[in-house]
């Protein structure tokens, strides 16, 4: 009965999937980017960047939602299409903690292109890599 | 077990291979089409090829009429060549038919090879073998007829559209590519690719990020357009593309239709009675915008709003953002005639609003014929 109905999902999943590729021609960092940043030999956190080009600057929220990161400074270098983002989150004791990230933008034609690079949280460095949803 | 899915029972044992198998089946239909991409990016306009063969098939579909030729090489092998001839609806109108060639016909081709290093080529010149006819050659440039001063409504308002009782549309533009009417004459093909990357600068006043998408896009000779994918050709590019357009003023309505022979004969609505134009961010994106028109003596004014971020403005890849504003002024100074000019502000792109502008001819007496982008994308290699 499992089996079913994993096949049926999976089959809903891969109709689905088709109609998910739309084109975006504008500016490359504008959208939302799920993927996650991984420690050395730590656990895996997810990550939801929305970004948003407003002429003069990159605005956005990393994992929106209540506890969202509001992205700080966030540069793209078109030379090397190099991303680097900065912000800060509190923990739960209201400490605040520097995030720092820099990635390679890649497929920059793809709707679906990618960012991969190294995370900085604080003081834990990790790599982290995103793809545009 | 049975699963039951919309009446049909399936045997839970082959349903990995079912889901495998449609869904295999299902990414390969979503395997982008390239029916439609720009001729730089498809065929080597650097080299040449000289292949004679005898045709096996010949697709006589727009946007691209092909033949096929089995050509026999230096060991005795033979290679099956897709011969690319161009627009049929452009064939046509300068004369040439589909009978004109046969199957088992001989004949001689020359042309460009595609880039990929497929057996496919871009017929320049076809003749037969045996007798050295000339079957097909690149379209001529048609010559306009006698003009005649622009049609008008009773009311004296320019007419867009035919004149009484007539038909015609507006084909063959003067230009296939967009760029800031200030830079002067930029070196550039028809596809907008550029003959020297360091000109970019001058095709519009782009901000950092702009020019350098503009110049990936140029480096990858414009591989990538949207329009390859069969996508709208949205913003101005709806008046570039090769099958033309129509107007059909509805007065009583307070509207004009603009409706495309290119772009799988979509229409836009502009609307001219008098609502207002509104804002990018309470807009519905989409490839042909939000319009609202206005007439300024001879001249429609048109306000464009609410564009998707989905196609390029222009065949050479130039970019924008959804905060593009464009104002488009339609002018037919006489009956064969359309001046565009495009103003294109997109604070988001460009460092200041740039205007860009080209003719479009009217083609008496014929009609916009049909064309469908999708149907030859099954041959293309």
């Amino acid at each position: 009965m499992r089996k079913g109905a994993l096949c049926l999902v999976t089959f809903i999943v891969c109709l689905l999937s088709v109609g998910a590729g739309s084109a975006q021609e504008g500016h490359p960092l504008t959208g939302t980017w799920i993927g996650y940043w991984e420690p050395t030999g730590g656990p895996r956190n997810h990550l939801t960047i929305i970004m948003s080009w407003d002429g003069n600057k990159v605005t956005g929220a990393i994992n929106p939602g209540p506890d969202a990161i509001t992205l700080g400074n966030v540069t793209l270098d078109p030379e090397k299409w190099i991303v680097r983002i900065g912000a800060q989150r509190k923990d739960s004791s209201g400490k605040i903690f520097g995030i720092a990230a820099e990635g390679q933008l890649e497929d920059l034609a793809s709707p679906h292109r990618k960012l991969t690079g190294t995370w900085l949280d604080g003081t834990i460095r990790g790599d982290f890599r995103l793809v545009r949803d | 077990m049975t699963l039951d899915w919309f009446g049909i029972s399936v045997k839970t044992m082959k349903c990995s291979v079912m889901v495998l198998t449609i869904g295999a089946l299902v990414l390969l239909s979503a395997v982008p089409l390239v029916s439609q991409a720009p001729f730089s990016s498809v065929y080597d306009a650097g080299r040449q090829v000289k292949l004679q063969g005898v045709v096996t098939r010949i697709d006589w579909v727009t946007p691209s009429a092909f033949f096929f030729i089995d050509v026999k090489d230096a060991k005795g092998g033979i290679a099956n060549w897709a011969i690319d001839i161009g627009n049929p609806l452009e064939l046509e109108r300068d004369g040439w038919k589909r009978s004109a060639l046969s199957i088992g016909d001989a004949v001689t081709i020359e042309g460009n090879p595609a880039r990929n290093a497929s057996t496919q080529a871009y017929a320049k010149s076809v003749a037969l073998t045996r007798t050295s006819r000339r079957l097909f050659a690149p379209p001529a440039r048609r010559t306009a007829v006698a003009a005649a001063p622009a049609p008008r409504w009773p009311d004296g308002q320019i007419r867009l559209g035919p004149p009484a009782g007539k038909t015609g549309y507006w084909g063959a533009p003067s230009s296939k590519v967009l760029f800031d009417s200030k830079a002067g004459k930029i070196p550039m093909n028809e596809d907008g690719l550029l003959s020297n990357i360091a000109d970019a600068d001058k095709v519009a006043p782009f901000l950092p990020w702009s020019k350098a998408l503009y110049e990936y896009r140029q480096r990858n000779s414009l591989k990538d357009d949207p329009m390859a994918r069969c996508m709208p050709p949205g913003g101005p590019r709806q008046f570039q593309t090769p099958n033309g357009f129509q107007f059909v003023e509805q007065r009583e309505l307070g509207r004009i239709l603009v409706f495309h022979g290119g772009g799988n004969r979509n229409w836009r609505v502009i609307y001219t009675d008098g609502r207002p134009v509104g804002t990018a961010a309470e807009a519905v994106p989409t490839y042909y915008g939000s319009s609202v028109g206005r007439w300024e003596k001879d001249t429609l004014i048109v306000e464009s709003v609410g564009y998707n971020e989905k196609f390029w403005l222009s065949s050479g890849g130039l970019p924008y953002t959804d905060a593009v504003q464009l104002t488009e002024r339609f002018t037919r100074t006489d009956v064969n005639t359309l001046r565009y000019e495009v103003t294109v502000n997109d604070p988001r792109t460009y460092s200041r609003a740039w205007t860009g502008s080209w003719t479009i001819q009217w083609v008496p007496d014929q009609d916009i014929q049909e064309y469908f982008c999708e149907d030859h994308a099954d041959f293309i290699r």
